[in-house]
């Protein structure tokens, strides 16, 4: 660890602070593991009942589909909460009174709750898999870049909200738009195409504007259907996520330093 | 990489580094507020009320510019503290102290003048600020309750870039240091504000800069551990360290014990800059002097005495005091602030009077900082809404 750059210690330095908090909340880590359980069952046993095929998109099955969106949603949902909740002066102001590095803040302070939903990932795909029999399909080199594409994604959406709610000191209006959006548009419990026949043709080319939509499809391709990179068409949709990651990360840091510099020049940084 | 000169800021070139002659130096410092900054209101109660924006027109305000009305906190401070001295800043609530330490602590960015910090520009080099100054803002504990008191040091440790047993060692002697070192384990939920003021210290400590900034140090402890914080101030940090100190208090009495010179804030300017007893003489042209002796029958004598104290220079009036029997028992003498004492108590013992006791009333610093800006110390002010600005 002692070659590591600072960067890379500030964000264990995070982690392993909220892991260390995280544990001494034994009740809520519990009924927190426990919800998982829970959700996953009712989920899975909705979907027993609407087995809908989602061949059009991924060659597979509702409960798949619904299994595999769920636990990404799992994932990367508390990556824009993270920060959120670290925002409160006291700690606002003494953070960025260590000199901390914008990016390390924002990654750092994601960390703990992302690698806590890899691990509650996990349950999500072997209850599915082995009760509900959902059939994954995963290529594990597609699998890799689609988590990352979407990490890059999600960390850009973290740190404008972030910035934006430095500034606001209350809710956010991009992280609701962001998640009102995803509620519709994105594809979580169903299938993007599928818009066009609930609402009208056409409706479901709003869903590839939303960062959102690439990561839940760019994982369900990649877990889904076994896909080749090579495959020009799997490519092409891996190449349009690359495209939100690259503009949403320096879009992000620009507006979570707008932020942080907003609020030093009005003074209200420890303010909430 | 030496400290960049700056433009009005003292000091001298040392073959290719540049030497700041002060720790601490602003010229023409300015910070103005909006009233109310965009998107917020601020509460009746004064304090902010949070500015949500949960309707979309509120977002667009957001990305306005600010175009007054402003509260003008800081109107051109110039300040220059030197290296290794106590340095205290008093001033009213709403005088600019806490405005001032935020733009020190990179946490506010300044409208105008020029801040130096070792050499370097907060705004400029806000990392090479944090390297040279840490301060002890009470509201701003961050730290983790349910973590000890040393996992919480050791994460701030990491953050600093500190770790395996140089942080440990760094640690351990910091908790040695503020005798801390025996409840390091418990949560720091645990801690009494005593103790968690002294956590805050060895977090600011961690570091080692050579600057340290505390902002109402002793608030809130009670006297013992007020008397064993400034110890370690004086002491430790400032003594064997050679730390500069910055100092934001209302408490005068601690400031003028613990300070080697203090500037007094109002409205947002320095109205004194010097040394404590220089600060106190400032605004008070006269002293008291009360002569206690051995008793003595008014007479001829005494009456001569008295009025050639009467005549002496820088004596404006002598007042004696008699017993219930009419025997002449002290003096009381009212003299300019520069009056020559020796002369005054070689008149009285060239009169045969056996001095018993002089004592001097000196104004006191509350004195001073009440006749300068019309308010005690504690007086609440019309402060900015997060309690001082």
């Amino acid at each position: 660890m002692s070659d590591l750059p600072v960067i890379l210690k500030q964000v264990f330095a995070f982690t392993k602070r909220d892991a260390l908090s995280w544990a001494t909340y034994r009740t809520a880590a519990i009924t927190q593991v426990i919800s998982i359980f829970i959700g996953v069952f009712s989920w899975g046993i909705q979907a027993s009942y609407v087995q809908r095929p989602v061949s059009e998109m991924y060659s597979s099955d509702y409960i798949s589909f619904l299994i595999v969106g769920l636990a990404v949603g799992n994932l990367i949902m508390p990556l824009a909460q993270g920060v959120e909740r670290q925002l409160n002066p006291w700690t606002l102001e003494t953070i960025f009174m260590t000199g901390i590095n914008k990016t390390a803040f924002v990654i750092g302070n994601v960390m703990w709750t992302y690698i806590f939903s890899i691990i509650s990932f996990i349950p999500y795909l072997v209850i599915g898999t082995y009760l509900f029999n959902a059939h994954l399909n995963p290529n594990i080199v597609a699998t890799f870049f689609a988590f990352l594409i979407s990490a890059a994604i999600l960390v850009g959406l973290a740190m404008i909200s972030t910035g934006i709610r430095i500034v606001t000191k209350s809710t956010d209006p991009i992280s609701w738009l962001i998640n009102v959006l995803q509620n519709l548009f994105a594809g979580i419990l169903f299938p993007v195409v599928f818009l066009d026949t609930l609402f009208f043709p056409g409706i479901s080319t709003i869903s590839w504007f939303l960062p959102q939509t690439w990561v839940y499809h760019l994982c369900r391709l990649s877990m889904l259907t076994n896909p080749s990179l090579t495959d020009p068409a799997v490519l092409q949709a891996f190449l349009a996520g690359t495209v939100f990651a690259v503009l949403l990360l320096p879009l992000g840091y620009w507006v979570f330093s707008w932020g942080v510099n907003r609020a030093k020049r009005e003074g209200t940084l420890g303010w909430y | 990489m030496p400290p960049m000169p700056a433009l009005k800021a003292e000091g001298a070139w040392l073959g290719a580094c540049y030497i700041m002659a002060y720790a601490v130096e602003t010229v023409g410092l300015v910070k103005r507020y909006a009233v109310a900054p965009s998107g917020t209101f601020i509460g009746l109660d004064g304090r902010p009320k949070s500015r949500s924006v949960q309707s979309f027109t509120g977002i667009f305000g957001l990305f306005k510019k600010q175009h007054g009305p402003y509260i003008e906190a800081l109107k051109g401070v110039d300040l220059k503290i030197k290296k290794g001295e106590i340095f205290g800043i008093l001033g009213p609530n709403g005088a600019g102290k806490t405005t001032f330490i935020k733009i020190l602590c990179t946490l506010v960015l300044r409208d105008g003048g020029e801040v130096y910090v070792n050499g370097y520009d907060p705004s400029e080099s806000p990392s090479d600020v944090l390297r040279n100054l840490q301060a002890v803002l009470p509201e701003s504990r961050g730290f983790n309750w349910r973590l000890s008191g040393r996992q919480n040091l050791e994460f701030y440790a990491l953050l600093y870039g500190l770790h395996g047993d140089d942080a440990r060692a760094r640690i351990g002697y910091l908790l040695d240091y503020t005798g801390l070192r025996e409840r390091a384990d418990d949560c720091y939920q645990k801690y009494s504000t005593g103790m968690q003021r002294r956590l805050l210290l060895c977090r600011a400590l961690i570091r080692d800069t050579p600057i340290i900034v505390f902002d109402e140090p002793t608030a809130g402890l009670d006297p013992t551990g007020a008397v064993e914080f400034r110890d370690l101030l004086i002491d430790r940090l400032s003594r064997r360290e050679g730390k500069t100190i910055l100092l934001s208090t209302h408490n005068l009495q601690e400031a003028q014990g613990l300070c080697d010179r203090i500037a007094i804030l109002d409205h947002g300017g320095v109205i004194a800059c010097d040394t404590p007893d220089n600060i106190r003489h400032l605004v008070t042209e006269k002293r008291t002097m009360r002569v206690v002796f051995s008793g003595m029958v008014y007479g001829p004598i005494q009456d001569r005495l008295i009025s050639a104290l009467k005549e002496a220079p820088g004596v404006n009036s002598v007042s004696p005091t008699f017993d219930q029997e009419g025997i002449l028992t002290a003096l009381t003498i009212r003299l300019d602030k520069d009056a020559d004492i020796s002369g005054v108590l070689s008149i009285l013992t060239d009169g045969g009077l056996s001095i018993k006791s002089v004592n001097m009333d000196e104004p006191s610093l509350e004195d001073a900082f009440m006749a300068m800006t019309g308010r005690g110390a504690s007086n609440q002010g019309a402060g900015r809404a997060e309690g001082g600005a």
